[in-house]
């Protein structure tokens, strides 16, 4: 168990004593320095965290320990602690890999731009942070790792700040966590409140026997779990980027694509997937919060896959797919299916950063032009990054024998065998997404690689393959996007004990994945039988269809614009959200500012505060005359104070 | 009887001489004034047959301490007056600071408060009796750690007052390069506009 | 008469400070001009010697020998590594800036050395009589040290002011002895202790006079309203190497004579020793806090930080409890570390012929040398209170001790003081980072081991804030025993 506790340790330390070499010293190191000294650590960072798997999941190993007391008070202790278990170790595994192949494609991709050394900080910093929040083993620890990755997504979608979008976006993006971690912090003060402590271990033993529990608020009667249970939902909503606080997420492409990879696709956006299966012991319990997981997470899934349709930023469709693909890993959640919602994470971990790092590749390659609409024809120009891009976007369509197919096809399987309330209209949601995911992502492809370039002359000629360092990274990511799904789907869903083991909590009425594993004869099988369902046949006809409107007749997509113009408008306006909440919060909250500034300016202002702030300036002012530098004077004061003391103590 | 009266007489002049300490005029005069307070107090420590400290006291402050300090006022010359203003302004502060630490001192302190235990005069030692003997025992064996430590506080009066007063720089007149070369010409030379003279 | 000799093991860090320290007497008296470098390395050696025989000696029983005037228990040795550790850091400090001012090189080390040794005698006292020994050793030096500097008139008067101040504070504590021992008949605290449990009839007037007198010869040292006038002139006086020292361990120093006093040698008085630290503690959080608001000198101002600081640290004692005694020693040690690293800043920044002196001085120092501002913000949140910081965790102690023993409303009214305390503190960081620097030139710090002193120094009073256990546990565990 020690050497567990030391190995995770140091795959959590690493990063971070990179960070700061390659932060603190940014000035002084030079950019080799910074990207060997965060690249090996990050490496040493993966292979350790690989050795852990081996040990949790290959040995069956467990640690749940404190690292140190950070604080006491009262009866509540503070711990910096850890928890390794599959869960974890998965996590880890996910994490690390993806950052260390992030951090070798930013060499290339960060190779012209002049704050080389504070961006490998970053990340790694990031990855510290990430780390912490997957190996807590208490809420606070939770909550720490939270705002952390929230701090190092700020400052990374802001890395270009003179740029004045990139600012926005970071702003944006920090304002709608803000929303979210209200939530969690009341989430996390009703566990404190109502269970006494923060460790996990304590509080999930203490669940069971609380379920029915109505009294954490006086004179209410709110289920315990459910209300415990929704505010830390609402933490996740905002990290993981649900509807309706999904609308950061988009503006965070503002940041350097390589973090788009990173943090919102692969790692930060699903901690909070990570957060409701670490949780499962809680959410278990409360089969209102489970439907209104299930309902918040097929929504997503569907209706901002809509949205990619319309958008002609290559980073922004990308962005709205992860949005979607979010969606299906919350309604997986939904129903129970963790290990599924796990499975698709991971999966999806590969696969999106993989097509993101292959959207940054044509970025590269076209100047840091982000529009499809000016690409086309990459195809021959490109071939390896054309070839991996391709591999992503079949796993994300699900297409059989690619990994996301078999996560896919279990998050649909469950939602469809599932009974809580709102199965059958998350159903119908998830099937549908399956074909605008193929839609939109081959519409991208297509305007992307294939057709006539649609570049000016000149610019048709720099375009050429990245370097090295680029597509590695693509190659590296491209062997898991095909047979990660395939080797892990038996083991990750239905064995006995599977990859994750017991670290999730599945009551048996709600086991949908059990059920589904007594249907289960091998990966083989299962994709021959998905051709006698649904979902395959509408990724198909999703690729065909964009085959036909942007290949085959490009002349198709105006006429539907002109055609279907309100639901264009709708989309284009993606639901309104972005513009209520400019109406209600932005614009609503200056006017309520307003009010509120001209009141306090004059009164609490101007008399209490500044006035208090007068009157001590005018006490101390006048004190100060007091010192006047002679000794007598001092001496003075010292027989004066003593006989004060004298006087005052003898005839009290 | 007589004992008692030498005490009082002494004990008055301790105090008168004391005070003339403070309220002279001249510093020599006041530096007098504490040879007589010195005498006077070996006298006290004398009826306490105390007769090593007395002399000592005698030896050590009036005969070698105090000349010096005579030596060093007479030199320094202050400026008397200056000094005599402000302690009359003072005056009725000091006045009253003083009354009022003597009521609460007499309030506090009455005489049955100090000699309860163990005050009371020794009985007449033997004539063999060797006061310098004893208090030697005493401060090389009980107290010999506190008397380290004076030792101690000795020599850093020494160190301190070489510290002080020893200043290789300012005797010998050397030629500072440094200083000639850091020089610019602000340092040296000043520009004055002069008004012209009608 | 029959003497057996005294266990003399016990004061070995006081033999082992004084033979170094004649020792490097000799050296520097033999030694020609050139050569005369090595007496800093051997103070060093010397401090750092004794500091590791310190640690070593932590742990044991607790002795009492010379015929109970000398005491060595855990308390005594703890503050006698902070204090030789922080001297060692003053001397790294101000290496460049004693060299560079014309201050006579083996006088200044000989002098540290010497006050040093007063300060453990002076932890080590448990008899009147070599408490005020000790307390005369340490402070002598201190006076002298500060008109070592050439012949500035600044520098003579701040020695003048200190040394006469001191010598009355000397006189109160004195008299306070003298009544004290005229009730109890003993120097000894081991015999008044026990004197004080037999006799009922001792006169408590006459021990309140005692104590209060006392008392504000300690007070005095540790430079508490109303007896703290000659703090802000000292330190604005004294060069910035003298004032990195006298404000740094002659306050662990002067805790240790406060505690003796009032702690072991007369707990009996309890009730009026706690009206007493009240007044004061309140005055001195009132004056510090507010009159350092309008400083523009920097000395002055931390000058004023300490007066309040020190109001601070007295709440532990106010407590009553060992863990308030053990808070205030916690907060006594954070004091100090913070101020060595404030202090050490200034002496760093100072040059031949410049002192640094105004606030305005630290104008722009992020961009004149970043780590170095940093570091110095590390600090001052400490100062102001800032959590995590060892400041913050400081000020926690000391007021949940109070809340302990049911006093709620002087924590409350510590608490606004610290909060217009906090004012001035971010000042200082508002005008390093955020205003123009006065001059351009990059702060270019020589030496390596400069450099390294203040990195720890500033890094300790972060990593104190985040792992502050260790450290209040050896203070508390100091007045369990």
């Amino acid at each position: 168990m020690e050497l567990l506790k030391t190995l995770s340790l140091l795959v959590v330390i690493a990063p971070l004593v990179g960070a700061a070499g390659a932060g603190l010293f940014c000035r002084q190191v030079s950019k080799q320095f910074a990207h060997r000294l965060t690249i090996a650590l990050m490496g040493f960072s993966l292979i350790l965290s690989l050795y852990v798997a081996c040990l949790v999941i290959g040995q069956d190993q467990s640690y749940e320990g404190v690292l140190y007391l950070w604080g006491q008070s009262g009866k509540l202790t503070l711990n910096v602690g850890f928890l390794i278990d599959n869960l974890t170790a998965c996590m880890m595994v996910t994490v690390t890999f993806v950052s260390f192949l992030v951090h070798i494609y930013s060499i290339g991709y960060m190779a012209e731009d002049g704050g080389y050394q504070r961006f490998f900080s970053y990340i790694s910093l990031f990855t510290f942070f990430m780390l912490m929040l997957v190996t807590a083993n208490n809420f606070l620890q939770l909550f720490f790792g939270w705002e952390g990755v929230g701090l190092a997504s700020y400052l990374l979608i802001g890395f270009w700040f003179n740029r004045e979008s990139a600012n926005q976006g970071s702003f944006k993006a920090f304002l709608v966590n803000r929303v979210g971690d209200f939530g969690f912090v009341v989430g996390i003060a009703g566990v404190l409140g109502y269970f006494g402590s923060l460790d996990y271990i304590p509080v999930f033993a203490a669940i069971p026997g609380v379920a029915e529990a109505n009294t954490l608020i006086p004179g209410t009667s709110w289920s315990v779990i459910s209300f415990i249970g929704f505010f830390l939902f609402v933490g996740a909503m905002a990290k993981s980027a649900q509807m309706p606080l999904h609308v950061w997420l988009p503006e965070s492409m503002e940041g350097p694509t390589p973090i788009s990879a990173l943090i919102h696709a692969a790692t930060m956006v699903t901690a909070g997937v990570f957060m409701v299966a670490r949780l499962s012991p809680l959410y278990q319990y409360t089969p209102s919060m489970q439907s209104f997981i299930l309902i918040i997470g097929a929504t997503g899934a569907l209706f901002t896959g809509l949205i990619a349709i319309v958008q002609n930023d290559i980073k922004r469709v990308v962005a709205y797919s992860t949005l979607s693909q979010l969606g299906y890993m919350m309604a997986a959640a939904g129903v129970s299916a963790y290990a599924a919602s796990i499975f698709h994470l991971m999966t999806h971990a590969a696969f999106k950063a993989l097509l993101f790092l292959g959207a940054g590749s044509v970025i590269l390659a076209m100047h840091h032009d982000q529009d499809l609409r000016h690409m086309g024809g990459l195809r021959k120009q490109m071939p390896i990054t054309y070839f991996t891009f391709l591999i992503g976007t079949l796993a994300l369509c699900a297409i059989p024998p690619f990994s996301g197919f078999f996560s896919k096809d279990a998050i649909i399987e469950a939602v469809h065998s599932s009974q809580i309330g709102g199965a059958s209209y998350a159903y119908v949601c998830v099937v549908l997404g399956s074909f605008v995911t193929a839609f939109y992502s081959f519409r991208a492809l297509f305007l992307a690689f294939h057709g006539e370039g649609r570049m000016s002359h000149e610019a048709k000629h720099h375009v050429k393959e990245s370097p090295w360092v680029v597509w590695l990274p693509l190659v590296l990511l491209a062997i898991p996007s095909v047979i990660q799904g395939y080797m892990m789907v038996g083991p990750m869903l239905f064995s006995e004990p599977s990859y994750l083991g017991n670290s999730i909590t599945v009551l048996t009425q709600n086991n949908v994945l059990m059920r589904m594993g007594e249907e289960f004869r091998g990966g083989f099988h299962m994709i021959l039988e998905s051709f006698g369902n649904f979902p395959l046949w509408f990724a198909i006809l999703g690729a065909f269809s964009a085959w036909i409107a942007y290949v085959k007749k490009p002349e198709l997509p105006p006429l539907c614009v002109k055609r279907f113009k309100w639901l264009y408008t709708i989309l284009i306006h993606k639901y309104g959200f972005d513009d209520f909440n400019d109406w209600f919060f932005v614009r609503g909250g200056q006017r309520t500012a307003k009010l509120m500034y001209q009141g306090d300016a004059r009164i609490i202002d101007d008399f209490f505060v500044n006035g208090a702030g007068r009157l001590i300036t005018w006490c101390s002012a006048t004190a100060r005359r007091l010192q006047t530098g002679y000794i007598y004077h001092y001496a003075f004061v010292m027989l004066l104070g003593l006989m004060a003391l004298l006087v005052w103590l003898m005839f009290r | 009887m007589i004992e008692k009266l030498i005490f009082y007489v002494f004990a008055a002049l301790l105090i008168g001489s004391a005070t003339m300490v403070i309220v002279s005029r001249q510093s020599v005069r006041a530096a007098f004034f504490l040879i007589v307070a010195f005498c006077a107090s070996a006298v006290l420590w004398m009826l306490l047959s105390a007769e090593f400290l007395a002399l000592l006291l005698i030896f050590v402050y009036v005969g070698a301490v105090m000349t010096l300090f005579m030596f060093v006022v007479m030199m320094l010359n202050l400026d008397q007056e200056s000094l005599q203003e402000k302690f009359v302004r003072y005056l009725p502060f000091a006045v009253l600071l003083v009354a009022l630490m003597v009521g609460v001192l007499v309030y506090a302190m009455k005489p049955g408060h100090l000699g309860e235990l163990g005050l009371a005069i020794s009985p007449h030692p033997s004539a063999d009796y060797s006061n310098t003997k004893a208090l030697g025992l005493l401060l090389y064996t009980h107290y010999v750690y506190a008397f380290e430590l004076a030792a101690v506080i000795l020599l850093i009066a020494i160190v301190a007052a070489i510290g002080l007063t020893h200043r290789e720089k300012s005797r010998n007149k050397r030629q500072r390069i440094d200083a000639q070369l850091a020089a610019t010409k602000a340092d040296r030379l000043q520009i004055l506009q002069l008004e012209a003279e009608k | 008469m029959n003497f057996t000799p005294p266990d003399f093991f016990p004061a070995i860090l006081e033999m082992l400070t004084l033979g170094m320290t004649c020792l490097v007497m000799l050296v520097y008296l033999f030694l020609d001009q050139k050569n005369r470098g090595i007496t800093y390395f051997l103070t060093q050696i010397t401090l750092l010697g004794t500091a590791v025989v310190a640690i070593s000696l932590h742990g044991s029983p607790e002795v009492i020998t010379f015929d109970g005037s000398f005491i060595l228990n855990s308390q005594a040795i703890l503050l006698k590594i902070f204090i030789l550790l922080s001297v060692s850091f003053v001397l790294m400090y101000s290496r460049t800036y004693i060299r560079e001012n014309d201050i006579l090189h083996g006088e200044f080390y000989l002098l540290v050395l010497f006050s040093v040794l007063g300060m453990e005698v002076l932890v080590s006292a448990y008899s009147f009589l070599t408490l005020y020994l000790g307390l005369e050793i340490f402070s002598l030096p201190l006076y002298a040290l500060i008109a070592l500097k050439g012949n500035k008139p600044v520098c003579q008067e701040a020695a003048i002011k200190y040394f006469i101040m001191g010598a009355i504070a000397s006189g109160f504590l004195l008299y306070g002895i003298s009544l004290i021992y005229g009730a109890c008949q003993s120097f000894n605290i081991h015999e008044i202790i026990s004197m004080m449990s037999l006799s009922i009839h001792t006169e408590p007037l006459l021990l309140t006079l005692g104590l209060v007198f006392m008392s504000a010869g300690a007070l005095f040292k540790l430079g508490i309203a109303p007896f703290h006038m000659w703090v802000p002139d000292v330190y604005e006086g004294s060069p910035n190497a003298m004032t990195l020292l006298i404000a740094t361990a002659p306050k662990l120093a002067g805790f240790a004579l406060l505690t003796h006093i009032l702690v072991e040698a007369l707990p009996v008085l309890f009730p009026q020793w706690q009206y007493l630290l009240i007044a004061v503690a309140l005055l001195s959080m009132a004056v510090g806090n507010i009159i350092a608001i309008v400083q523009d000198n920097i000395k002055r101002m931390l000058a004023y930080s300490s007066i309040a600081n020190m109001g601070y640290m007295l709440l532990g004692l106010i407590a009553g409890t060992p863990r308030g005694y053990g808070a205030a020693l916690f907060y006594m040690i954070i004091y100090v570390v913070m101020s060595l690293g404030a202090f050490g800043v200034i002496t760093m920044l100072s040059r031949k012929g410049f002192e640094l002196e105004k606030v305005d001085d630290f104008k722009g120092l992020n961009t004149r040398n970043p780590w170095l501002a940093f570091m110095m913000l590390l600090i001052l949140f400490s100062m102001a209170g800032v959590p995590p910081s060892a400041g913050f965790f400081a000020k926690v102690g000391v007021l949940e001790a109070l809340v302990k023993v049911n006093i709620v409303w002087l924590p409350a009214v510590a608490l606004v003081f610290a909060i217009i305390g906090a004012y001035y503190y971010l000042r200082v960081v508002k005008v390093m980072y955020f205003d123009e620097p006065l001059e351009k030139t990059p702060v270019i710090l020589e030496s390596f081991d400069t450099q390294l002193a203040i990195s720890i120094n500033g890094l300790a009073v972060f990593f104190l804030g985040l792992f502050p256990t260790t450290l209040i546990e050896l203070c508390q565990q100091a007045f369990l025993a």
